[in-house]
Formats: C-alpha cells, structure tokens, sequence
C-alpha cells in the first residue's frame, strides 16, 4: 500500500471549496422549492376537491416509487430534448432535487396537518373563526411545528442526495473528488477527504436540528 | 420536438426485464445480508459494554452521515487499496448497499426494541429464563415483528438505492437502461419505461408497506 498524504487534500483544497459551494447551492436552492412547493402541494393534497387529490397523489407516487438516479438522469437526458430549453446542469440539478424534495415534504406537511386533533377545528367553529382565520391561526402553526423533523431529515436527505448530480457531470463536491482522486491518482485521501466534508456538514446539521427539536418538546 | 415513438422500446424488452431481474436479485441479497448486519448491531447495541455500544453508534453515525454515493466509491476505489484485494463492481456495490442496509435496519430494530414493555422482561425473569432463551424466544420475536413496517419501508429504499450500483459499473435495470438510450440516443422513450418498470416494483413494495402496517398495528393494539 502507498503511504497516505493528505496534505495534498489540503493544498488542493479551494478545489474541493468550489465543490461544496456548488453542493450547498444546490442544496440551498433545492430546498427553498422543497419547503415552499411541497406546501403547495400539501394543500392541493388536502383539498376537498377529489381530482386534485388524484393529482397529488400521482405526483407523490412517481417521485416515491422511482428511484432519484432515474430521475436525475431523465431530468438531464429528457428535460432539454422535450422543452428545447438548454439550461446549465446546476439550474437542472437545483430543479429536479426540489422537484423530488417538493414530494417528500408535501408528505411531511400533510401528514401534519391530519395529525391534529377534530377536536381543534370543533373548537375553532365553537369560538366563530372563520375558516381562514382558523387555517392561519389554529391549523397552520401547529402543523408547521409538528412536520418541523420530517422536514429537516429531508433538507440533509437532500444535502447528501446532491451528490448523485455528479454522476450527469455537474461539478458539485462529489465531482470535485472524483476529478481530484483521477488527477493526482490518489482515491484514499480523495475520497476520505469528501467523505469526511459530507459527514461533518450532515452530523454538525443533524445536533442543530435534534437541539431545536428537544427545546421544541419542551416548548409544548 | 423529435418524433416520439414508446413501440422501438419493446425490441429491448428482454434485455430491460433482464435487468429488472438483476436489480431484484442484487436487491434481495442486499437485504438479507443488510437485515442480518443490522440485527446483530442492534443486539449489540443493547451490549453492556460501553465501547460495543459506541462502535455500533460511530457506525450509524458515520454510515448515515455520507451520502451512499461516496460510501459506494470509497468501497470501489479505496477498499482494493487498502487491503490489495481484487473487488469487483458487483461485490464493491453489494458491500456498499449492505452498510447502508445494515445502518437503516439497525435503527429500525432499536426503536423496536425500545418499544418492548418492560413486563416483559420481567415475565422472563419470573419464569427463570435463561439469558439466551429471553433474547432468543421473546426478544427477538417481539422486535421482530415491530420492526416490520419500517424494515420493508428500508427495502423499498433498497430497492430504489440499487440503482446508484450502476455509477461502479453493475450490470441492472438502470446500467442497461442508460446503455440503451446512449446508443439508440432515444433517453426519453427508453428513461421512461425503465422509470415505468422500477415505478411497478416500488409502488408493489409501497403499497405491502402500508397493508403490513396497518396489520402490525392493530395487533400490537390487541
């Protein structure tokens, strides 16, 4: 086995930086589409009208039951051919990760907001507020606190998942380490090091959100 | 728009059920080798000893921690490296999905666990039980069957990350999938019935999930 030199990790080190900062614009970017459309969606999922209720749960299954390569590469191959559009390969990435993220929280939301007791909406009509208020002001602030862990699971889901975009060539981190492990024949200290970058943004985002989510236990 | 025709698929029929096949096969052993790692980390997770307790936690940790993608291409690239063995793109996917695997099933079988009313470990005790018939005939039973909605929600998982085998050059749905679309250069036609053939197994394996929990549940209410 060669000796281990991690220093040149280091010295190659702006180049795996351009990589994060790619792999957290899109993951900034795929989950700002994630919270607000799959609110969005949520509230097509709940509506009372059944073909949107169809339309919903369509959306939800195609994203659920395929795998996230698949839709990658068909977003990638298919999208500019179908729409003759030519987009970078970040703006499709940021895309179709939010696309995919949208149906994971619309769950999250919608789950939450059919989690909460009848006895708040009976109570609601009791007190006379009208159905916007109780939405606003009953229904909404309870179902954003309890779909609060689903929804941070996801944003980190959606982190890491970021990196199958470097499979369709997009020069996030993942494919910063690729090209890096090629370059310099190094794959141990390559791959480590992305490895290492992966899991501290992931653990680091995983405590934040298990702090908030124990004060928000106490909260209640 | 070029002329879209889903019928030149169907020449590639075989080939493409070939594949699903192979993602079912590559799938299931996944499973069973993934189930039985995570059953022995969650048991092991009970140890009494702290460092077992802490290995098993840096595992999950660390597994969870990494995207499956990078886990994948350490174990392609660095792990014939680092132990000068010879490891295929088969075996190096396989070892990869299994961690994964073995990392879900782990937490899955702890919450289980967790779940287990403590009476029950004092049924054992006041029958005289032996350590090794508790773990064995109540525990692990009773774990079992708990941990089997979200066991099969971590196969439908599975099931959709076999596809990543494809990125070390593993020979299933999607590897064949994306050879034909390259040199027919039809993607859209081609993506979408490999999308169509893993959409039928997965909303399988979704819809089983559904109907195991709702039957695990109403006998847990019992």
């Amino acid at each position: 086995m060669q000796d281990l030199d991690f220093y040149f990790a280091f010295a190659s080190g702006h180049q795996l930086l351009d990589g994060l900062k790619v792999t957290l614009y899109l993951t900034f970017w795929s989950n700002v589409i994630g919270l607000t459309c799959g609110f969005l969606l949520a509230m097509v999922g709940v509506s009372p009208i059944r073909p949107l209720r169809w339309l919903y749960t369509c959306y939800i299954e195609i994203f659920r039951c395929t795998p996230i390569l698949l839709q990658i590469v068909w977003f990638f191959f298919c999208v500019p051919i179908l729409f003759n559009v030519y987009w970078s390969g970040e703006f499709l990435g940021l895309l179709i990760l939010g696309l995919n993220l949208t149906a994971f929280n619309a769950e999250a939301y919608r789950a939450s907001i059919q989690a909460i007791p009848p006895a708040h909406h009976d109570a609601a009509i009791a007190l006379g507020l009208g159905s916007r208020v109780t939405a606003l002001h009953v229904i909404m602030p309870q179902a954003a606190l309890n779909a609060m862990p689903v929804l941070v699971t996801n944003a980190i889901g959606a982190f890491q998942q970021s990196a199958l975009v470097a499979l369709v060539g997009v020069a996030d981190l993942m494919y910063q380490g690729k090209l890096l492990s090629t370059q310099t024949y190094r794959p141990i200290e390559a791959y480590t090091s992305v490895a290492i970058i992966y899991l501290v943004i992931s653990v680091v985002f995983g405590q934040i959100a298990g702090f908030f989510e124990r004060r928000n236990e106490l909260y209640r | 728009m070029p002329s879209f025709d889903i019928t030149f698929v169907a020449k590639y029929w075989q080939t493409l059920l070939m594949g699903l096949g192979l993602t079912l096969e590559f799938t299931a052993i996944c499973i069973i080798s993934g189930t039985l790692l995570g059953l022995v980390l969650a048991l092991m997770s009970r140890s009494q000893h702290l460092a077992v307790r802490t290995v098993v936690r840096l595992y999950v940790e660390l597994i969870r921690g990494v995207p499956v993608l990078i886990l994948l291409f350490w174990i392609f690239f660095c792990l014939p490296v680092v132990t000068g063995l010879e490891i295929g793109n088969f075996l190096s996917a396989a070892i990869a999905l299994t961690l994964f695997m073995g990392a879900a099933t782990c937490e899955s079988f702890r919450a289980s666990l967790k779940s287990i009313p403590i009476e029950q470990y004092d049924a054992c005790t006041a029958l005289g039980l032996t350590n090794r018939s508790r773990t064995l005939d109540v525990v692990v039973p009773l774990m079992v069957m708990r941990a089997i909605p979200n066991l099969l929600s971590n196969t439908v998982a599975l099931f959709k990350e076999s596809s990543l085998a494809s990125a070390v050059g593993t020979v299933e749905l999607m590897y064949i999938g994306q050879n034909i679309a390259n040199s027919t250069a039809r993607p859209i036609e081609v993506l979408t019935v490999v999308g169509i053939l893993y959409f039928i197994v997965g909303f399988i394996l979704t819809r089983l999930v559904s109907i195991a929990e709702s039957r695990v549940l109403s006998r847990l209410a019992n």
